[in-house]
């Protein structure tokens, strides 16, 4: 029997050892070195997340930062947008972060709770960080209690991505100021005329319920919960799921099977909602082309729209704040890395950049024209608070929406629990 | 019994050389194992054994990595309880871990008595039998078996022959479990091997008797080959099932790393993983974390328990 006693002791180990490796309480936290040296060389750690095309763009603007400021070495640290935050997670907690940081509003109050961000406020006093020439205000989508916690360094807003091919053929047309039933009705025909769905699943998005809930005076969040209430959101799961049986959004089984890539691009619909930078991604995965079109709206009018940020921040703890300040004035500011990056995370926040960058190629100058379309029917609204546990939410809100088109959950069920894990998610 | 000749080999306790050496050469001895064993301790202590105290106590607070820890009491086991998604995926575990395991062990048999009896080439398919297993954890089978069972993949197709059609079992709740079962059974080479060890400790002369008494094939495996090996098999019984509750990677990869679609691979793990690292709720991940600690050694306590029922070994015959 000598060999199951050992047996039982080894697995129990085993088990007991993978559940507490698992969850990584162990987690070691390395100060990272130090990161000054004797020649008063410093190294700063830079983090983002993204494709490939930004990472070969944002070091090539590293290169030049460090051939202007010989004595200040640049760290890279890349991944994908979920792995990002995770690992972030656990640096931070541990006292770990990059000095420099990219940022999205929905993480702002989250990490600002936590104490992790520079209020970059005292920098720019001392001179090392101009907070001047923002276009458009999107200064302030890095202002939280009144602290400077993110520097944007570009402005983005929801679009409707829409097969370009497809709407031709059709013969339906997307224009401003369109309402959703007269969107609907025009994906509609697409379906008859084409036999293929018109949307991706428009209502697991969460950034876009925020702009329909604009529409009607409301938002998604207050400034310490959800905007609306749970029967707000049955009808709206309801409406999804009706459209999910008839056709009119495409097939959750098949867009389930496509990821990593979008269904639009996997030609299963004609159109998707995403933020307009991210529209790059659609002809390098498709085969049709692809081009911006208007959010529909409730009145005629208005399309809910504001401008939200990709953003750099700071860790509070940095040894080197003032290196890190200009190292974050540089990227907003100089010229050439406007040139470099173009309108990867959104049109270029500052004057100086925005004037430098003539964009050439079509996605480019579709981002360019939609900005200034929707600038000039004057639809941009203020930003609406975004709290502690966006990022939460935004992911449950997704899953649930899934869950509904899949027909697992009934759309009031889901929207009963959207209710409680924000509740966890807010006071988490 | 024979199993016990198999136990891996332990650090041996020599006698001392000579008797001369006395007590003290026997103290410096056990130092210098103490000294041999060191790293493993340490590493034993600070890397399992601290991190498992310090969940235990976490289990019981609110945690979110970065505001102290505070004492909750009980909190996080009853909002476990009461928590649909953590039923949902004790379902999905329990779903996996009872079609898995048995689906997986029986093949695993099956084959290893195939491969028990002498013939050419059997080391060539003891070792194709068994590549699977080493293969088949890996981040790249994850994506290859996404690839299978995707719309008009091989396995569509095939179902279409048969007018069984579906569609892609990945992008359907209902089916993309058995996905997973599929990946699992895939990699039936590991007790598939220690079936053959038990199977070759059979002795030759049982047959030999039985088959002189006129008893057939299945007979003999009935009342010889399975008594005789039921030590092995209760050894893969406790081993597969316990790996299967921790199942965690295929699901993540399967899945795109959602555990989807509508949380259908939601395995235990995997949702401890999302609470824990995505949702920063450390305090409910390690209750989590407990409890399955606790489940794995209750089913291990039945199956030890049952075992006095079913497993037959040789020196309590005698």
């Amino acid at each position: 029997m000598g060999t199951s006693r050992n047996v039982e002791r080894r697995t129990i180990l085993k088990v007991a050892g993978a559940s507490a490796a698992t969850l990584g309480l162990g987690a070691t936290t390395a100060c990272g070195g130090d990161s000054g040296s004797g020649d008063g060389t410093v190294t700063l750690r830079y983090a983002w997340w993204g494709g490939e095309p930004r990472t070969i763009a944002i070091k090539k603007t590293i290169a030049l930062f460090e051939k202007k400021y010989p004595k200040i070495k640049i760290k890279p640290e890349f991944t994908d947008y979920e792995a990002f935050w995770e690992k972030f997670q656990t640096q931070a907690s541990g006292g770990n972060p990059p000095d420099v940081f990219q940022n999205a509003v929905g993480f702002l109050r989250k990490y600002d709770k936590r104490g992790v961000l520079m209020d970059l406020k005292a920098q720019a006093d001392a001179g090392n960080l101009s907070l001047e020439n923002f276009r458009n205000g999107v200064l302030a989508n890095g202002q939280v209690d009144g602290k400077q916690i993110g520097i944007p360094v570009g402005a983005n807003t929801m679009a409707l991505v829409i097969d370009l091919k497809a709407f031709k053929k059709a013969g339906v047309e997307a224009k401003f100021g369109w309402t959703w039933d007269e969107y609907f009705d025009a994906l509609q025909t697409i379906q008859d005329k084409l036999k293929i769905a018109g949307d991706t699943g428009y209502f697991s998005i969460m950034y876009l319920y925020d702009l329909y809930l604009r529409q009607n005076g409301k938002a998604f969040f207050t400034d310490s919960d959800l905007g609306f209430t749970e029967d707000d959101l049955t009808q709206w799961w309801e409406d999804g799921y009706k459209r999910v049986r008839s056709g009119l959004v495409a097939d959750p089984k098949k867009v389930e099977q496509v990821k990593p890539k979008s269904a639009l691009s996997a030609g299963l619909a004609a159109s998707e909602f995403t933020w307009d930078n991210f529209s790059i991604r659609y002809e390098g995965e498709g085969e049709s082309d692809y081009g911006l079109a208007p959010i529909p709206t409730t009145d005629g009018k208005d399309t809910g729209q504001y401008l939200g940020s990709l953003m750099l921040s700071a860790f509070s703890g940095t040894k080197h704040p003032k290196e890190v300040a200009q190292f974050i004035d540089f990227m907003v500011h100089d010229p050439e890395v406007g040139k470099i990056m173009g309108y990867d995370r959104g049109i270029l926040a500052t004057t100086e950049q925005y004037e430098a960058f003539t964009p050439t190629d079509d996605n480019n100058k579709g981002v360019k024209a939609y900005e200034e379309e929707v600038a000039a029917a004057g639809v941009l609204g203020k930003i609406t608070p975004h709290p502690s546990g966006t990022d939460v939410i935004e992911a449950a809100f997704l899953r649930l929406g899934g869950e509904v088109a899949q027909g697992k959950t009934k759309p009031a069920d889901a929207a009963k629990a959207l209710f409680s894990e924000a509740k966890a998610a807010f006071a988490g | 019994m024979t199993l016990v000749k198999e136990a891996p080999p332990r650090p041996a306790k020599k006698r001392p050389a000579a008797p001369a050496a006395g007590r003290g050469g026997r103290r410096r001895e056990n130092l210098a194992g103490y000294l041999f064993m060191s790293p493993w301790i340490a590493g034993f202590l600070l890397l399992t054994a601290g991190p498992m105290i310090a969940s235990l106590y976490y289990a019981f607070t609110s945690y979110n990595l970065f505001t102290p820890p505070q004492w909750v009491g009980l909190d996080n086991f009853t909002t476990m309880f009461q928590d649909p998604r953590w039923q949902k995926s004790v379902e999905v575990t329990l779903k996996y871990v009872v079609v898995a395991t048995p689906l997986k062990l029986l093949l695993a048999l099956g084959v290893a008595l195939l491969l028990a009896q002498k013939r050419r080439g059997q080391g060539l398919y003891r070792a194709a039998f068994y590549m699977p297993s080493l293969i088949g954890a890996s981040v790249s089978v994850g994506f290859v078996w996404r690839a299978l069972f995707s719309d008009d993949a091989i396995v569509d197709r095939t179902q279409k022959i048969f007018g069984l059609d579906v569609g892609g079992w990945i992008g359907n709740p209902d089916y993309v479990i058995y996905a997973l079962v599929a990946l699992s059974i895939w990699q039936f080479g590991a007790p598939m091997v220690i079936f053959l060890a038990g199977l070759k400790q059979v002795p030759q002369e049982l047959y030999e008797a039985a088959e002189v008494d006129g008893a057939g094939p299945l007979r003999r495996f009935w009342n010889i080959t399975l008594p005789m090996i039921s030590p092995v098999l209760f050894f893969n019984v406790l081993l597969e099932s316990i790996h299967a509750f921790q199942v965690f990677g295929s699901a993540y990869v399967v899945s795109d790393t959602r555990c989807g679609p509508a949380d259908a691979t939601l395995v235990y793990t995997c949702y401890l993983y999302q609470k824990g690292f995505k949702e920063a709720q450390m305090g409910f991940a390690s209750a989590m974390a407990w409890t399955l600690v606790i489940a794995v050694a209750l089913v291990t306590a039945v199956l030890f328990w049952s075992q006095k029922k079913w497993v037959h070994y040789e020196e309590a015959a005698k």
